[in-house]
Parts: C-alpha cells; sequence; structure tokens
C-alpha cells in the first residue's frame, strides 16, 4: 500500500468535486443560506401568526338560561357578562335564535351558557358551559381566554360571598403551588437540540456521503474512466482508500457546515425572541464532542456506500441500492425522537442508533466515556469490514465490469418465464399486506380461527391455485415428494436441538431488549384459549408447518433459482423472517428458515422441512403447555425459559445429526 | 515485448454455466513491432488485452510483459504498459495537463519529469492551446490526444491498443494510426486490437486472428496471402474462418 498514490486519488477526487457545482451548492453554499432563511422565516412567521390570532379576537355568543331570574341571580349574571366583555378584541354577542347553525357555520367561535340550580343552602349556582372548537390553534385560544375571564369572575363573587360572611380570604387558601424548574438553560437547549440534531446531522452524513460515493465508482463505470484508472501503475486498495477518504471528508464537510449555519441561526433566532440571553450559550464543547463521534459514523456510511457504489453499473443504479440503506439509516437515526430509550452498553454497540442516542446525552451535558468510546469502537470494526468488502470487490472482475459484456459472447435473452425473481417478490408482497390486513382482521375477531382462516385462504391456496392457472405440475414445483426414511430418522434430532439453540438465542436477545408486556400478552394469548392441546396442534404447528412450507421452500423458492445453491435458501429465509412480522423474532426465525430451505434444497423434498417445521412448533407448544409439569422444571426455569445449560447438548445433537444429515443426503440437482 | 502461452480465460455466466471467452491463446509480440489482434466483435480480443493490461486474472496459461508475470508481478506490468481503447473517458473537470499530471503521479513519474513529457507531447500533438482548459469543452479529436498522452504519460516500452478508432472520425482515427506507427519506430513493442480488416492490413507486421476464443492464424500478411493464394484480408479471414469449421469452401467475391 502506498499512501503517497492514495493521496494522489484522493486530492485529484477533491480537486473534481469543488469543480462541480451541484455538489459545491449541496455542500456549502445550500446549508449556508437554507437555515438562516428557514429559522429566520419560520420564526416571523410563528411570531406573525400569534398575533394575527390574538388581533383578530373572536365572536362568543352569551345565552342566557337562567330559571331563577332573582335579582341576585341576574346580578351574577351581568357581571360575568360585563367581565367576558372586557376581553380584548372579543366581541360578545347576545345568543340569536339561528345559534346553532352560526356556530355551526363558523359565525360564532365559541357559545357561553349559564344554567343555574339551588345547592345545599339554598344558594343558586352557576353552571357555564363553553362551548368551542378545540382542534385548531384559535378555538384554543378563545377557550383560555373565556375561561380565564370565568374563573376571575368566580373568583370575585366568593371573595365578596365571604366579606359578607366576615371570613379571611386566605382560610380558603391553604397552600399556594410555586414552580421552579432547575433545569439550566444549556440542559433545555441541549434537550431540544437532542431530539432534532442527531436526527438531522445522521441524515446530513449519509446524504452528503451518498451524493459523492454513487459518484466515485459507479460514476467512473459510467463514464469509462475506471478501466483506464485500473490499468495504471497504482493498486486496487489505494484506490479504495483514495475514494473512501473523499467521501469520509464531504460528508464531514457537509456536516460541519450544516452545523456552524444551524448553530448561528438559533442564536439568532434567540436573539429575536426576546429571551434572556445571559444562560444561553451554544455548547461548542458539546459540537466537538459529536463531531468526533461523527467521524467514525461518516467512515462506516462511507464505507457501506462506496461498497454500493462500486457494486453498481451506473450511478442510477447506485443511487437506487444507496435508498434503502438510507432509509434505515434514517429510522435509527429517529431514535432520539423516542423519550424512553437511553445510552446503555448494550445501545452503545449498534450502528447508528449509539450515535444519535450519544448526541442526546452529549448535548445534555452528562455522557459516559465508557459509552463514547463503546460507540466509537464499535463503528470502528463495523467499518474495517466494510472496507474490506469494498476492496473485496474492487478485486472481483465480475462486479466491476458487469457493465461490459460478459466475454462477448452474444446473449440470447431468455423467455421471460414466471419463476424470476421480480415476481417472486411480488407475490411476497401481496401474501404479506394480505396477512397484515386480512389476517389480522380476522385473528382480531377469533383468534384461532383467524389463525387458521390465514394459514389456509392466504397462504396455502393462493399457490395452490396459481399453480393450477398456470398449469404447473404442484407436486413437481412444490417438490411434493416422498422422502427417504433415513431423512425423516434424522430430522427429529436436527429439529429438536435446532429449536433449542434458536429459542436460547431468542432468550438472549430478550435479554438485551427485553420484549414489552403487551407484546408477551399477544404472544401467550394463543396459549390462554380455552381449546385441547391437540386442537391447539393443528392450529399451532401442523396447519404453519404444512402451509408455510409450500407458501416458502416450495412455492418462494423457485423464483430465486437462478444462482447458485444458497442464494434461494438465504432468499427465502430472509423473507420468511419478514413474514412474521416481528422485529424480537427476526434473527431466530431467520437461522430457522436457513435451516428449512437447507433441509428442502439438500434432499430435494418438501416433506423433509414440514417435518421439521411441525417439530418446532409443536415442541414450543410442549413446552408451554407442560412447563408445570416436574418432569418439564428439568429444562426449564422462570416458567417458560429453557436453562442455559441445554446450549451445550443442544449444539453437540446438532453437529452430529446434521453431519449425518450431510452424509446421507445428496446434493440436489442445482 | 508480449508474452502469451496457452492463456485461458472463462466467465461465469447469469445462468451459472461457464464460459471461455480466450480458450488457448499463444502468440508474442517483441519490440519495434506492430501485432494486430483481428477478428470479429465477441472473439475475445479485449478480454486477451484486459488479460496483459492486468485488468483480468487468467484461469491458466501464462503470459508476461517485458518478462513479468500478469499475475505474480502485476504491479510491474501496469509500470511498463501503456494502455488505450477508443471508449476512454476522460475526466470531463480536470484540464489536460492535470489529467496527465495526475496519471503521471500514479505512475510515480518524477514531478520534473511530468512537466517534461507534458511539454513534448503537447508538440508533438499539437496540444498548446488547450492544455489548461477543462476537458468537458474539447473536441472529440483534442480529447482524443490527450487519452494518447495519458497513455504514454510514463514513457512504457509496451503499448497496448484495444480497438483504438472505434467511433471516432476519420481525421481523429489518423491521429491515432499515426501514433501508433510512431511507436513502434521508437522501438516499442505495440499490440493493437481491431475488427476493421483495412486497419490491420496498413498498420500490422504481423497478424494474429482470432475467432470463438481461439487462434486462428498467425503471421504475417504476406505468409497468408501465400498460404491462400488470396489477395484481400477479407477473404483470407473468411478462409481460415472455413477452414477451421472443417469446410474448406472459399467464399470469395461474394459480394
Amino acid at each position: 500500500m502506498n499512501f503517497k498514490k492514495a493521496f494522489v486519488i484522493y486530492k485529484k477526487e477533491m480537486l473534481e468535486l469543488f469543480r462541480d457545482k451541484r455538489t459545491l451548492f449541496t455542500t456549502i453554499i445550500l446549508p449556508v443560506i437554507l437555515y438562516p432563511l428557514l429559522f429566520a422565516g419560520f420564526g416571523a412567521i410563528m411570531t406573525r401568526q400569534a398575533d394575527v390570532l390574538e388581533k383578530r379576537g373572536a365572536t362568543v355568543a352569551f345565552q342566557d338560561s337562567l330559571t331563577f331570574r332573582t335579582p341576585e341571580t341576574l346580578a351574577i349574571r351581568d357581571s360575568i357578562y360585563e367581565d367576558l366583555t372586557k376581553i380584548e378584541h372579543f366581541q360578545i354577542i347576545p345568543a340569536p335564535p339561528t345559534l346553532n347553525l352560526l356556530y355551526q357555520e363558523g359565525d360564532i367561535d365559541a357559545i357561553v351558557t349559564i344554567k343555574d340550580s339551588l345547592n345545599v343552602n339554598q344558594e343558586p349556582v352557576f353552571l357555564v358551559t363553553i362551548r368551542y372548537d378545540g382542534s385548531g390553534e384559535k378555538g384554543l385560544m378563545v377557550y383560555h381566554k373565556l375561561e380565564s375571564s370565568l374563573l376571575n369572575t368566580s373568583q370575585k363573587i366568593s371573595a365578596q360571598r365571604l366579606q359578607a360572611l366576615d371570613i379571611d380570604q386566605q382560610i380558603i387558601k391553604p397552600m399556594e403551588i410555586m414552580p421552579l424548574d432547575t433545569s439550566t438553560t444549556e440542559k433545555k437547549m441541549g434537550n431540544i437540540l437532542g431530539t432534532i440534531l442527531p436526527y438531522l446531522m445522521i441524515l446530513l452524513l449519509i446524504t452528503g456521503a451518498s451524493v459523492v460515493a454513487a459518484d466515485l465508482v459507479a460514476g467512473e463505470k459510467e463514464r469509462q474512466t475506471l478501466e483506464t484508472l485500473l490499468v495504471s501503475s497504482v493498486s486496487r486498495s489505494e484506490i479504495v482508500l483514495g475514494k473512501y477518504l473523499t467521501i469520509v471528508t464531504m460528508a464531514m464537510v457537509n456536516v460541519i457546515i450544516n452545523l456552524v449555519s444551524i448553530s448561528f441561526s438559533i442564536q439568532y433566532l434567540l436573539s429575536q425572541s426576546g429571551l434572556d440571553m445571559q444562560g444561553i450559550q451554544m455548547p461548542i464543547n458539546s459540537f466537538l464532542i459529536l463531531l468526533l463521534a461523527m467521524i467514525p459514523l461518516a467512515t462506516l456510511f462511507a464505507a457501506i456506500l462506496l461498497s454500493i457504489s462500486t457494486f453498481s453499473r451506473n450511478m442510477k443504479e447506485a443511487r437506487t441500492y444507496e435508498q434503502p440503506i438510507i432509509i434505515i439509516a434514517m429510522l435509527m437515526g429517529m431514535i432520539s425522537f423516542l423519550p424512553t430509550v437511553e445510552m446503555n452498553n448494550v445501545l452503545a454497540l449498534v450502528p447508528v442508533i449509539n450515535v444519535a442516542l450519544l448526541f442526546k446525552v452529549v448535548l445534555i451535558g452528562n455522557y459516559q466515556l465508557s459509552h463514547l468510546l463503546l460507540t466509537i469502537g464499535s463503528t470502528l470494526v463495523l467499518d474495517v469490514i466494510a472496507i474490506w468488502i469494498t476492496v473485496k470487490l474492487f478485486n472481483t472482475e465480475s462486479v466491476l465490469f458487469r457493465t461490459q459484456e460478459e466475454g462477448g459472447k452474444i446473449k440470447i435473452k431468455n423467455k421471460r418465464t414466471f419463476f424470476s425473481p421480480f415476481y417472486g417478490i411480488v407475490y411476497f408482497c401481496l401474501a404479506l399486506a394480505a396477512l397484515y390486513y386480512l389476517g389480522g382482521k380476522w385473528q382480531a375477531a377469533n383468534l384461532v380461527n383467524g389463525l387458521i382462516q390465514s394459514e389456509l385462504i392466504i397462504i396455502l391456496f393462493p399457490v395452490l391455485i396459481l399453480l393450477r392457472l398456470g398449469k404447473y405440475k404442484p407436486a413437481e414445483i412444490l417438490r411434493l415428494k416422498k422422502p427417504k426414511a433415513k431423512e425423516l430418522a434424522i430430522i427429529p434430532f436436527m429439529a429438536i436441538s435446532a429449536s433449542m439453540i434458536v429459542s436460547i438465542i431468542a432468550q438472549v436477545i430478550n435479554h438485551f431488549f427485553p420484549f414489552p408486556q403487551e407484546y408477551i400478552e399477544a404472544m401467550s394469548r394463543i396459549f390462554t384459549q380455552d381449546i385441547s392441546f391437540w386442537e391447539m396442534f393443528i392450529v399451532i404447528a401442523l396447519l404453519p408447518g404444512i402451509c408455510e412450507e409450500i407458501l416458502f421452500r416450495g412455492f418462494l423458492m423457485r423464483f430465486f433459482e437462478q444462482k447458485n445453491f444458497w442464494y434461494p435458501i438465504f432468499v427465502t429465509a430472509i423473507l420468511f423472517a419478514l413474514f412474521h412480522l416481528d422485529p424480537f423474532r427476526f434473527l431466530p426465525v431467520l437461522l430457522l428458515g436457513i435451516l428449512l430451505g437447507y433441509i428442502t434444497r439438500r434432499t430435494g423434498s418438501i416433506v423433509n422441512s414440514m417435518f421439521f417445521h411441525i417439530i418446532n412448533n409443536t415442541l414450543a407448544l410442549v413446552i408451554t403447555t407442560f412447563s408445570e409439569q416436574n418432569w418439564m422444571r428439568v429444562f426449564i426455569q422462570d416458567g417458560e425459559n429453557l436453562k442455559y445449560w441445554l446450549t451445550i447438548p443442544a449444539i453437540l445433537i446438532f453437529i452430529l445429526s446434521l453431519t449425518i444429515f450431510n452424509k446421507i443426503t445428496i446434493l440436489e440437482e442445482v | 515485448m508480449i508474452k502469451v502461452q496457452s492463456l485461458v480465460k472463462e466467465f461465469i455466466q447469469k445462468d451459472g454455466t461457464s464460459f471461455r471467452a480466450v480458450d488457448e491463446v499463444t502468440f508474442d509480440a517483441s519490440h519495434n513491432e506492430i501485432v494486430c489482434l483481428l477478428g470479429v466483435n465477441g472473439a475475445g480480443k479485449t478480454t486477451t488485452m484486459r488479460v496483459l493490461s492486468t485488468i483480468f486474472e487468467p484461469n491458466s496459461g501464462k503470459a508476461e510483459v517485458e518478462g513479468y508475470d500478469v499475475v505474480a508481478e502485476a504491479d510491474k506490468v501496469r509500470e511498463n504498459v501503456g494502455f488505450l481503447s477508443g471508449d476512454t473517458g476522460l475526466y470531463q473537470r480536470l484540464t489536460p495537463r492535470e489529467f496527465m499530471t495526475y496519471f503521471g503521479r500514479l505512475y510515480a513519474v518524477p514531478e520534473g519529469m511530468i512537466e517534461r513529457r507534458i511539454r513534448e507531447m503537447s508538440e508533438i500533438l499539437d496540444m498548446d492551446e488547450f492544455l489548461d482548459k477543462k476537458i468537458e469543452f474539447l473536441s472529440s479529436g483534442m480529447k482524443q490526444k490527450v487519452s494518447i498522452a495519458r497513455s504514454i504519460i510514463h514513457n512504457p516500452p509496451v503499448m497496448i491498443f484495444d480497438e483504438p478508432t472505434i467511433g471516432l472520425d476519420i481525421l481523429t482515427a489518423r491521429n491515432i494510426v499515426s501514433f501508433i506507427r510512431e511507436c513502434r519506430n521508437q522501438g516499442k513493442c505495440v499490440l493493437f486490437s481491431t475488427h476493421i480488416m483495412r486497419e490491420a492490413e496498413r498498420l500490422a507486421d504481423r497478424i494474429v486472428m482470432i475467432h470463438r476464443g481461439k487462434v486462428l492464424k498467425q503471421g504475417t500478411l504476406e505468409a497468408m496471402r501465400e498460404e491462400t493464394k488470396l489477395q484481400d484480408l477479407d477473404d483470407i479471414f473468411i478462409y481460415y474462418i472455413n477452414q477451421a469449421n472443417g469446410e474448406l469452401k472459399v467464399v470469395a467475391n461474394e459480394f
């Protein structure tokens, strides 16, 4: 590795980028003018709006529905009315006959109605209703003004009455509540910034990096300059390093310029708002720590985006592939909006989320060094992996030259069959939508019936109908082949051991990210249904085992079989995990999905994976049903968790049974 | 000099099968010589040249440039090869001077040397007036000159031209043709590929005919004419293809 050459590439890329007017505009000029305009404009509009609202005032109808019209009640009524008329910009009118119509049409903003009755002492008590529209700013403003005016009148009257009885007013005021806010202005500021800034910064970082990244490799492919670079006397890792540094620099420049612009704009906004500026300082130290924490994140984004750019044929493709990454990063950055999620040592290991949370604590001013170090350290590890992948990609001819004719052979385009990845994904999305909307509705109405309906109507029948319509042979497409006896014999061992391992993985996940209580209740709702074990077996194990295998390992797998042995297995496993619509179980289901796919492709029979699936689900059922039995206490503790010592025998049995399985099965035709 | 021995390059296709783009190709080229790889589109010319310029690694066989192995000593090979193809792109936002300096530095040419080379080439190729204009504003002929200058900035002993005139107008193509001759006259070893028979006829000292990844025939044009008793290179080429196909049917003067 010659760093000098990497630096030559870096310098040239920076020079080119700064000569590009678009890059210059989006990274530098736009943020410099955007925030001041945005903040100043927004501030002005806000104050104006509030002003206009106050000045515009309101029309309030005053409705007199008194029954006891004594001189006393009439006096009170008049004093209420009089106080109401004193509200600035308010017009109080006597209730006209078309009151309701006028109110509905918005000509009247609120209606104050006074009724009366007698209390135990035979004194008139007033009941005042305020009818208002609470959905808008104006309605609320009107309500608050009316309320404070009425309270004022009420206090005046009670003061008069107390005086009449010769009682000191202080007697009915046993205590006074005085709020004393101890938070410093810096902390308040930090809190506000802490919720918005992380999200904004992460967004800026990744969008800044993505624009540059797409251009650097995919762009060179598109403009046919990459070949020249590759034949010149520079190694692939030097190219990667040079380009990678360029992306990191541009992403950081983007973030720094935005940060500076935002902080100046906020200061301007605060000074305009007429607040006491003494205590409010922009947390400069915090900003520096944040920038430090942003660097590893910038490098991680740069490495990921660079590998995408390297993989893509042209810039358009690179931008398309970048989209999901940007969306995921954005969603992870949004974690700072959640008030309950706080930084801890585990979350400090999760990329993007850790930086978002670190932002929050740093801006409030109480961060731990260990969190900072864990965040930087874990991000750097991922970073190295991503760079390694990029260098790998750069050394893969087929990736680098995906644009050119591969080997120059004249390609005869295959007739487009139904079983192409595109249609597979489309079918999956439709099924997922159906499950989410229809299945959810059915299960809410009746859980057991809903589950049966979902499995049959959404998962199984459409597949069979489609195969029928397409005149395919279901047995052949779905691999409904008679399995060998020895295969069926070994599968229970694999299934039970694998299920245990996966359950323990799920337990570990639960340990770090505890499931919410509602989630546990929802999940265990099925076990509290009043049905027998065998009915439960059908609903939970048998039907899902058959129907889901037909959909995933049978049907969907066929859409992805153009590539190598593992590709369809991984894709269907991912789809299978997504299908469970459950982030907590994603990893466990994914692992099972891979194993199920492997069994299917290895033996060529879906019956084997059905068998595996049924055993797996039955095991969960048995554990829950018999958890109170003495003999089960050996394996489980606190009601549902498997004991951790089970991991060792489970892994041993799994490895052993998998080895035997591999021996007795031959690879299915690929 | 270039030495290629039983070179094989395979690609994995989308359907998973492998395809032999270069199949046991053997030839060589020495200094003071222009060797032409002649073949129709998709014959395997570009793949062969990409192996020689270290972009692709061969599956088997051997390829050497100036005695350096293209796999084991790829760095050395790159230093000794100048590569130019007809559809090479340029960095639009750089000036020709910056562009050449960039590649000069990548080839680790000393700074003073880079400046001298730029001056020399600017004179030869008549590039003075646009040396400091951004490439995006140059005409295609000017761009081609910049590409030529770039390919030779490090003064390599071996030049590889992959379909150098493809997509160029006559005037620009003539720049290239004379540049190729100039390279040989300077004693360089020149390998160029084309599917245009006229070009091969005019330029090549020796011709290596490639068809479907295999070498059909190689030798001087004179030797081929003598063997086939045909004058036109088009006819000679078809003659050898038919011979390879096992049908000794000479399709001459068909048009």
